[in-house]
């Protein structure tokens, strides 16, 4: 119980910085779809899901290698360089497939493309932003690693999860902006920037791994 | 102007000479109560810069008052502030450092002069931790003049007073785009998107997202263009390439290259962040450029005059320009039917446009005395110091 309570605690004073960590991804894809409060609280959570489920595995990797394997600086860098990339390739999609935009078209392939994967996306970005070193993060980890078992390592990452994702729960209201002309475009364009940022943290991230090898 | 359509004020009587000059006068006390210190300093060269400056300033005024016309004079002072304030600057860091690159430890001590483009990277850091992301120092210092708090100051008492006319009066970038805008005498692309204009938004919601999760101003440090201008960090690694290699790029592309083949502000309208910011406080402003439909023959050289694509069919539809119209005065000066007026929020359109332009240009002018003279007389004082 106190262990829990620890871990609450934890992702509620991290929280903030939880938020500020997803919020360049998290609040432009919630207002690229252009959708009213409840489908951008739908959308909020798939994406929180998608966080959830980095959490847990994040959990599992620290409980079975007792973070041996994200503390070496080389497989860090490997991984996320890997998850940065990913994130940029799932923006990319995400934003130039996004429906509610007469302004600006998808092209038709990437459209079909998005059908197929339209229910995974917002999990993908959630999952990806979830997969992260942040020192709130570490410490939850570590934490997780000193627990007996898997399940209340896993059990300790929920709860903190729970903690964090109240933060982002005002975030709801972007969907308040609907109205708003050019708002789903703008968004959408904010995607793209920001997956030229994730693509370059990756590839320099994995350049710096394979120039220590 | 931006389609040098041939301004229509030119075709209006001109105010008398007697009357420019009283209505001149202000400016001609605030001009010297400003350049009274430095007039008053020792130095040649310091004072024919001032006096220059300070001449130059009336004069321009004086001109638009006369001719009723705003953008042409306007864009004399607003070139003249756009080169000059690379030479001036640069010229600082090279006496003060040798080189316009800054190291790492000078940032460190707080030693970046302060740019007023990193002010919406610093608002929520600021707002939700009490931290200014800029390496540079909250009050002014001998190694540091350029501080946060002044420039925060200045920007904020110039923007509650003209809105986004601080981009058409006060910064000393635009003047830069304007200038090669100028250059040629027709633009060679025309047909633009009005997509790329939602651009600015995208990259404003990108950085201060980014500078919120990453603690830095990521716009100064990835993408301003003015960095090729001014100071850049000492590129020593892969990274400060990069970085390097993004100014250089940003800048010849969007200041040189496409002003010149457009004759539009590129740079500001399809990319500053700055700008979509400061169009934010358009709404607060009680002056606007407004369109009277009664006399309005659609003939679109409004729209085409518009250095940043503040005008489209649906704005002058509906009577106005769109939220990120500067103020430069460009559309009512070629209008040739006085359609397009300045305005004052709440009167009547087209009720005493004369007088509502004039109120601004007031504001407007004092400030740009107050900021761009002294930075123009700045500037002269190195160039006038090389043959005094």
């Amino acid at each position: 119980m106190h262990l829990f309570a620890e871990a609450a605690l934890l992702g509620l004073a991290s929280g903030p910085g939880c938020l500020a960590s997803c919020g360049p991804v998290l609040l432009p894809a919630l207002a690229a779809q252009g959708k009213g409060l409840g489908g951008t609280a739908g959308l909020l959570s798939v994406f929180l899901s998608g966080r959830l489920a980095g959490y847990l595995s994040f959990s599992v990797l620290a409980w079975a290698a007792g973070l041996a394997a994200p503390a070496d600086p080389r497989s860090r860098a490997l991984l996320f360089g890997l998850v940065d990339l990913s994130l940029a390739a799932a923006l990319v999609v995400y934003a130039l497939a996004a429906r509610r935009c007469p302004a600006a078209p998808a092209p038709s392939r990437l459209v079909s493309i998005e059908k197929r994967v339209r229910p995974w996306t917002p999990a993908a970005l959630g999952l990806l932003t979830g997969l992260n070193i942040c020192p709130p993060f570490v410490v939850a980890g570590a934490r997780a690693a000193e627990t007996r078992s898997l399940p209340a390592a896993a059990a300790f990452f929920l709860v903190f999860f729970v903690g964090t994702a109240i933060w982002s729960l005002p975030l709801v209201a972007v969907g308040g902006l609907r109205r708003l002309a050019g708002v789903a475009a703008v968004a959408r364009i904010t995607l793209l920037i920001l997956a030229a940022w994730y693509a370059y943290l990756g590839i320099m991230a994995l350049s710096w791994r394979f120039s220590h090898v | 102007m931006s389609e040098e359509a041939k301004p229509a004020a030119a075709g209006k009587p001109r105010r008398g000479i007697g009357k420019s000059l009283l209505l001149t006068f202000p400016i001609l006390l605030w001009s010297l109560l400003m350049f009274s210190r430095t007039l008053m300093q020792p130095g040649a060269a310091r004072k024919i810069a001032a006096l220059a400056a300070l001449a130059l300033m009336v004069t321009l005024f004086f001109l638009m008052v006369r001719t009723r016309q705003t953008f042409r004079w306007r864009r004399v002072f607003f070139v003249a502030l756009g080169f000059l304030f690379p030479l001036g600057f640069i010229y600082e860091l090279i006496a003060l450092r040798g080189s316009m690159s800054i190291p790492v430890e000078r940032m460190l001590a707080g030693d970046t002069p302060f740019c007023f483009l990193a002010i919406p990277m610093m608002i929520l850091p600021a707002a939700l931790t009490r931290t200014i992301i800029f390496p540079g120092s909250v009050l002014p210092t001998a190694s540091n003049p350029h501080a946060v708090s002044l420039m925060v100051a200045l920007w904020l008492g110039a923007t509650l007073v003209l809105g986004k006319g601080w981009c058409a009066y006060g910064c000393f970038f635009g003047g830069l785009e304007e200038g090669f805008a100028a250059v040629a005498r027709k633009a060679r692309l025309r047909h633009i998107s009005p997509r790329w204009r939602l651009v600015p938004w995208a990259v404003l919601v990108a950085i201060v997202l980014l500078s919120a999760a990453m603690f830095q101003p990521t716009y100064c440090a990835w993408l301003c263009p003015f960095k090729a201008v001014t100071e850049y960090p000492e590129v020593n690694s892969l990274e400060t390439a990069v970085q390097t290699g993004i100014f250089l790029t940003l800048f010849l592309g969007l200041v040189v290259v496409l002003p010149v083949l457009t004759k539009k502000r590129t740079q500001c309208a399809f990319f500053c962040p700055f700008g979509a910011f400061q169009s934010l406080f358009n709404k607060i402003n009680v002056f606007d450029i407004r369109i009277d439909r009664g006399r309005c023959g659609d003939c679109v050289s409004c729209q085409r005059s518009c250095p940043i694509l503040a005008l489209d069919k649906q704005s002058v539809e509906a009577g106005g320009t769109l939220l990120s119209c500067m103020r430069c005065g460009a559309c009512v000066d070629v209008c040739h039917k006085d359609a397009a007026v300045w305005h004052i929020k709440g009167a009547p359109v087209n009720s005493a446009p004369e007088k509502a332009r004039l109120m601004y240009l007031y504001a407007a002018w004092a400030f740009a005395v107050m900021f761009g003279g002294s930075i123009i007389a700045n500037a002269l004082e190195k160039v006038v110091g090389i043959f005094v």
